[in-house]
């Protein structure tokens, strides 16, 4: 029987519940950003078992690549897509869902099963000796000896993958669309311009609705007090009449 | 003897629950302390005399703001997501205590007859402890923002996400040179690497130099110093809570107890920040070269807590002295900054440093070292006095307000004398006209 | 702490690998500092030059193979024949198929999208459509991808293949998304192909690390040894061996894991799809071949009745689904899938046989498809090619020229004698009777019978229908894409009359070193 101290057991009996319901609320949150969050409760409770299964760098790379830098990517871009995003539930195959949770808990079970039938007289070996010199020393040497080459072409696929997120999300401007700001400010005091800032709506006793143009000194209406965008239409009969809010209700 | 990674670890239980008391006792009275020192600071500088009525000096100004705040109503936005809303601060305020743990403050001490190193726990990757509490920290503020349900938190959320996680690249490179001087990771080593400066030779000339790394690292630790104010949101990188542009940023729809947490997650992490910098940076809880002097027993016993809150007090005092001094960056410049000048110089002079270490391990001639040195400079020259697109030459101010088009807006004349107020009257009178 | 010691390095040997991967480099640096319109002049050039290198140093290199010096870079990777066969074969078709990239006369801009971040319907997309030059990140993209491919078919240890594998598939998936036309299509099939793509190595992963349980290490040799061994519960190395399969059965396109082939196919624009075509069959298939041959050899091919029913799976799914399709680019995808199965057939008749008919099949295979895609750019309408099978009707006699090509490289696929095609199913079909899988041949024989007929669908109704208002032109095409179709064509034709030199190069090259 394998020896396993008394810490990394509790650790491991706190962090494996908790890993497994970050996956299952994973999969089963309706919301997206909760969805995430799960996830990375997940992710935390792994990095946690690799620290304690001797691998202190892999397991704190985890949790500040996986968890600090890419997991919050994903909220970055989830936060953007709106807070009440919910996945549609319409199944456009029929019975797809059904066929996927039993082929996928077939799988589970089959692999599941496998690896305990493959590892349960398994004695492990060589952790001593491949942390010898320090872990993070230990990964080193092997990074820039044995493995340098696919370390070195990790390269290509980083170069790939920033020219790719370029391709796919920067939209080069055109010179003339490139406005700089002195440009900008030398377009605002241009002849014809009005650089202040607008004046607000109208604020009246009979209204204060964003529609009511604020009035210049000499009594005309402000045009610049309205925004461009709101509708234009004519009053009904009943919005026409005299509410007589200046004389208290009263009808003269 | 200095503790080193292997002395960690063996303490009893009791000790190191105290240990980790003490560590929560000393943010918590750090956090009071130092908001305190902050608005004590920042009116010495305004030139008022800042809080003065509770306490000698006003000391227990924070704790009567705290209690204060404990006491205020706890407002829930009706559109928050209950649980995240609720977790967000607990997550920053947990990551933030967390990341101390690493830190050491000194030597072996004796507790009750127990010898013990004055550090609660290190780790052969202590320092990365630290960045990964860090980066979860940032999960607080991002989840506030979103939980409340309103749009300033929302994008103020957003602006910390992407300039945390901008400049936790820049530090994490800082930080590399130091791994490699020092050939390891954990903090109580890194300390004791800089005890001891070395032998150098330049030009003939043979010299000790000393062991602190902001001295042989300084590059490093400006471009530490830089994205520490940048990763703990502190001006003039204040951006995700900018109140000109968004109200109270993340934090906006917080109130009460919940609010309180985030603050103190703010002034912890400076406080972790700065700590960290004396570790990696400053020698750690040694004492500074003229103390040395007076014998062996100032690195011994319970002094080096003296020496390390003392350094940890100056860089405090840094970073209110930025916020006294500096005003707000713009959102993009400062994103730039991160990305195409701190994270290039980091990586450059990590390549330079690399460099060195290689051609100190292989032992070249002289001639050789001169070569590379100087190829190395010429390239970077090159690079920073490349040649740029002259601007246009620019006109006297005559010409350029006579190119304005027809119907521009009017221009006071240059020589506009301003009438003097008729209140300021009596007091202008008195001074000598300027000419 | 004791020194560490540095590896070994043939540079000479790696050559081919760091000539793409510094071309790709300067190709990113072009995009930066080059105005737009001598981008793809330039991009084309360079890629040329690069590859001429690379198959310059595969051909001297494949005159000094000596076994004990084979294995370089610490050990993760393998210059051996095989390699080096593989290696000059990607070279020469992705030459082939970067032609296709880098034409411009079939339509303004090339056959790329300016600018793929532009919103599909906008404004702004309809003026880019017509107005604006094609984006040429497309080069350095299929570089990287060719000089990932370069390793997987060289690569010694699982980690190292696992490396190539994902540096060779991020390209691609890039490049399916920036089609000039039909872009939601396009975009389409790039999502799908990625999010497949993904599952699939992370089976690859997950494999390797069941593996690496097994083994204790992750280099073929070790494998085979501790395999050879037989010591300890094998379970976890079969259950590693079927996670690679899937892995990289996804990327051959076998049937259950094709699904994406028909969808990508269509979605991609039509160079990239040649390219995917030919280039990631013959990696894919080098990857399986080194698997299976080098590092699960001392299994003792326990494995072969599930790899026969996955061929036959496969043979099956392409051609009974070709026949009900009625657009081209899907077609071939399905014809694809089909052609993947005789090749595994091939792979698993096992011995020198086996291996030899397998390089041969990936050669003339890949040289057919190039063309045949080179052709299906060319028959276009107002919105771009015209794919649909009903529009080709009556094309003999618009272009009796191209509509005989066409003819003599869907007679190729179908295995006619005198074309390539029929001598790589005959040599398959051989080595795997040699290999006493004989009831694979006897279905392979079947579906190609069934696989004849949507083929022969295409030729009759080219040649025997009137054309209608609605028969697009053929264009006229440029020099690029002329080259690449007559290389295409010429080496179906010569390696259908004369296979003699390819098949015995094949042959020589037909021996993995362990």
């Amino acid at each position: 029987m394998i020896d396993v101290s008394w810490g990394e057991q509790v650790v491991f009996y706190i962090l494996a519940p908790i890993a497994v319901i970050g996956a299952l609320g994973m999969v089963m949150a309706r919301n997206a950003v909760h969805s995430a969050l799960w996830l990375v409760l997940t992710m935390l409770s792994l990095g946690v078992f690799y620290i304690v299964q001797a691998g202190p760098f892999i397991g704190m790379v985890q949790i500040i690549v996986y968890t600090g830098a890419i997991m919050m990517l994903f909220l970055f871009v989830l936060m953007l897509v709106g807070r009440d995003a919910s996945d549609s539930v319409i199944e456009t195959l029929r019975g797809q869902k059904v066929a996927a949770i039993a082929l996928g808990v077939g799988l589970g079970v089959l692999l599941g099963t496998g690896l305990y039938r493959g590892t349960v007289d398994l004695t492990p070996v060589g952790l001593a000796e491949a942390n010898k010199n320090g872990n993070v020393q230990g990964l080193a040497s092997l990074i820039f000896t044995k493995y340098v080459w696919a370390f070195e072409v990790t390269s290509a696929l980083l170069i790939s993958a920033a020219v790719g997120a370029m391709i796919l999300a920067h939209v080069e401007r055109r010179k003339d669309e490139r406005i700089g700001q002195a440009a900008m400010m030398k377009e605002r005091f241009l002849p014809g311009n009005y650089p202040g800032p607008k004046p607000g709506p109208g604020v009246y006793a009979t209204s204060n609705s964003v529609a009511t143009p604020a009035k210049l000194p000499d009594g005309n209406p402000a045009q610049r007090s309205i925004s461009p965008i709101l509708p234009l239409r004519e009053l009904e009969p009943a919005e026409k009449a005299d509410k007589h809010t200046l004389t208290g209700g009263h009808q003269s | 003897m200095n503790p080193t990674l292997a002395d960690f670890g063996h303490d009893n239980g009791w000790i190191v629950a105290l240990k980790v008391v003490g560590v929560f006792v000393f943010l918590v009275v750090m956090t009071l302390f130092t908001i305190w020192y902050e608005r004590k600071v920042v009116a010495r500088m305004q030139v008022r005399p800042g809080p003065n009525r509770h306490g000698p000096f006003g000391l227990l100004q924070s704790l009567a703001d705290g209690l204060k705040l404990a006491f205020k109503e706890d407002i829930m936005p009706l559109k928050a997501d209950r649980v995240v809303f609720f977790l967000a601060p607990v997550i920053s305020t947990v990551c933030a205590f967390t990341a101390f743990a690493i830190i050491p403050f000194g030597p072996f001490v004796s507790i009750f007859g127990q010898k013990t190193p004055l550090q609660l726990t290190d780790i052969p990757v202590a320092v990365l402890l630290v960045l990964a509490c860090s980066g979860l920290g940032i999960y607080g503020i991002v989840l506030s923002g979103w939980a409340s349900g309103s749009t300033y938190p929302l994008l103020g959320g957003l602006r910390s996400s992407a300039q945390m996680i901008s400049y936790e690249v820049a530090m994490g490179l800082s930080i590399v040179a130091v791994f490699m001087m020092a050939g390891t990771m954990s903090t109580s080593e890194i300390v004791n690497a800089q005890a001891k400066g070395g032998q150098g030779e330049l030009f003939g000339f043979e010299f000790t130099y000393p062991g602190w790394y902001v001295l042989l690292l300084l590059p490093s630790f400006v471009i530490y110093a830089i994205s520490a104010v940048g990763e703990t949101n502190r001006a003039p990188f204040d951006l995700p809570e900018a109140e000109s542009e968004l109200v109270g940023g993340f934090h906006t729809e917080y109130s009460s107890l919940k609010f309180a947490l985030f603050f103190l997650a703010e002034y912890i992490n400076m406080v972790t920040v700065s700590a960290l910098a004396t570790t990696l940076f400053l020698g750690g809880w040694r004492a500074p070269w003229p103390i040395t002097q007076l014998g062996p027993w100032v690195n011994q016993g319970w002094w080096p807590l003296l020496w390390f809150t003392i350094k940890l007090l100056i860089l405090l005092f840094v970073f209110v002295w930025l916020r006294g001094t500096l005003p707000r960056l713009r959102y993009d410049q400062f994103m730039r900054f991160g990305w195409k000048v701190l994270i290039p110089a980091s990586l450059i002079w990590i390549l330079a440093l690399a460099g060195f270490k290689t051609m100190n391990n292989e032992n070249l001639p002289g001639w050789q070292r001169g070569l590379w040195i100087g190829g190395f400079a010429v390239i970077l020259l090159a690079i920073l006095l490349w040649p740029r697109k002259r601007p246009a030459p620019k006109l006297p101010l005559e010409e350029e307000v006579a190119q304005r088009p027809e119907g521009s807006f009017p221009l006071p004349p240059i020589d506009l004398q301003v009438p003097v107020s008729p209140r300021a009257k009596r007091i202008t009178a008195d001074r000598e006209p300027v000419q | 702490m004791d020194k560490l010691k540095l590896p070994d390095m043939d540079y000479v040997a790696l050559l081919p690998m760091l000539a793409l991967f510094v071309a790709a480099c300067l190709g990113v640096i072009i995009e930066a500092l080059v105005p737009r319109r001598f981008r793809n002049i330039i991009q084309l050039v360079l890629s040329i030059v690069a590859l001429a290198v690379a198959m310059f140093f595969v051909v001297k290199q494949s005159g000094e193979v000596v076994a004990s010096k084979a294995l370089t870079a610490g050990g993760a990777i393998m210059i051996d024949h095989a390699a080096l066969f593989l290696q000059g074969a990607l070279i020469v078709l992705g030459f082939v198929a970067l032609l296709l990239f880098g034409e411009r006369s079939l339509e303004f801009g090339g056959p790329f999208v300016a600018q793929a971040a532009v919103t599909v319907g906008s404004e702004r997309d309809r003026e880019q459509t017509g107005r604006e030059l094609g984006s040429t990140e497309t080069f350095p993209l299929a570089l990287f991808s060719l000089s990932g491919m370069l390793l997987f078919v060289s690569a010694n240890d699982l980690l190292t293949m696992f490396v190539a594998l994902e540096v060779f598939s991020l390209p691609l998936y890039l490049l399916c998304a920036l089609a000039r036309r039909k872009r939601l299509l396009s975009q389409e099939s790039a999502l799908k192909y990625f999010l497949l793509g993904a599952y699939a190595s992370a089976f690859f992963l997950f494999g390797v690390a069941m593996v690496y349980g097994f083994a204790k290490a992750v280099d073929f040799k070790a494998i085979h040894a501790e395999a050879l061994l037989g010591e300890g519960n094998s379970l976890l190395l079969i259950i590693g061996l079927a996670l690679l399969a899937i892995g990289l059965l996804f990327k051959v396109a076998a049937a259950p894991f094709h699904v994406w082939t028909p969808d990508v196919y269509q979605g991609a624009p039509t160079p990239v799809t040649a390219f995917m075509a030919s280039c990631t069959k013959v990696a894919a298939f080098g990857g399986l071949l080194r698997v299976l041959y080098v590092g699960f050899d001392g299994l003792g091919w326990q494995f072969t009745p599930v790899l026969g029913a996955i061929a036959a799976l496969t043979v099956l799914v392409g051609s009974i689904l070709a026949v009900t399709q009625t657009d081209l680019k899907r077609l071939l995808a399905y014809s694809s899938v089909a052609n993947a199965g005789y090749i595994l057939i091939g792979v698993i008749a096992g011995q020198q046989l086996g291996l030899t008919s397998v390089l041969f099949y990936l050669v003339a295979y890949g040289f057919t498809v190039i063309a045949a895609f080179a052709l299906i750019s060319l028959v276009r309408d107002a919105d771009g090619e015209a794919t649909h099978l009903s529009r080709w009707a009556g094309l003999g006699a618009r272009s009796p020229l191209y509509a005989g090509i066409f003819t003599f490289i869907l007679l190729a696929f179908a295995g006619i004698p005198l074309t390539s095609g029929f001598i790589a199913k005959l040599s398959v079909f051989g080595a795997a009777i040699d290999g006493g899988q004989t009831w694979l041949v006897i279905i392979g024989v079947i579906t190609s019978i069934i696989l004849a007929f949507p083929y022969l669908r295409v030729v009759v109704m080219m040649w025997l229908s009137e054309p209608g208002e609605s028969t697009p032109s053929v264009s006229i095409p440029g020099g690029l894409t002329s080259t690449a179709l007559g290389i295409g064509t010429l080496a179906t034709l010569v390696f259908g009359v004369v296979p003699g030199p390819l098949l015995d190069l094949a042959e020589k090259a037909s021996s993995f070193v362990r």
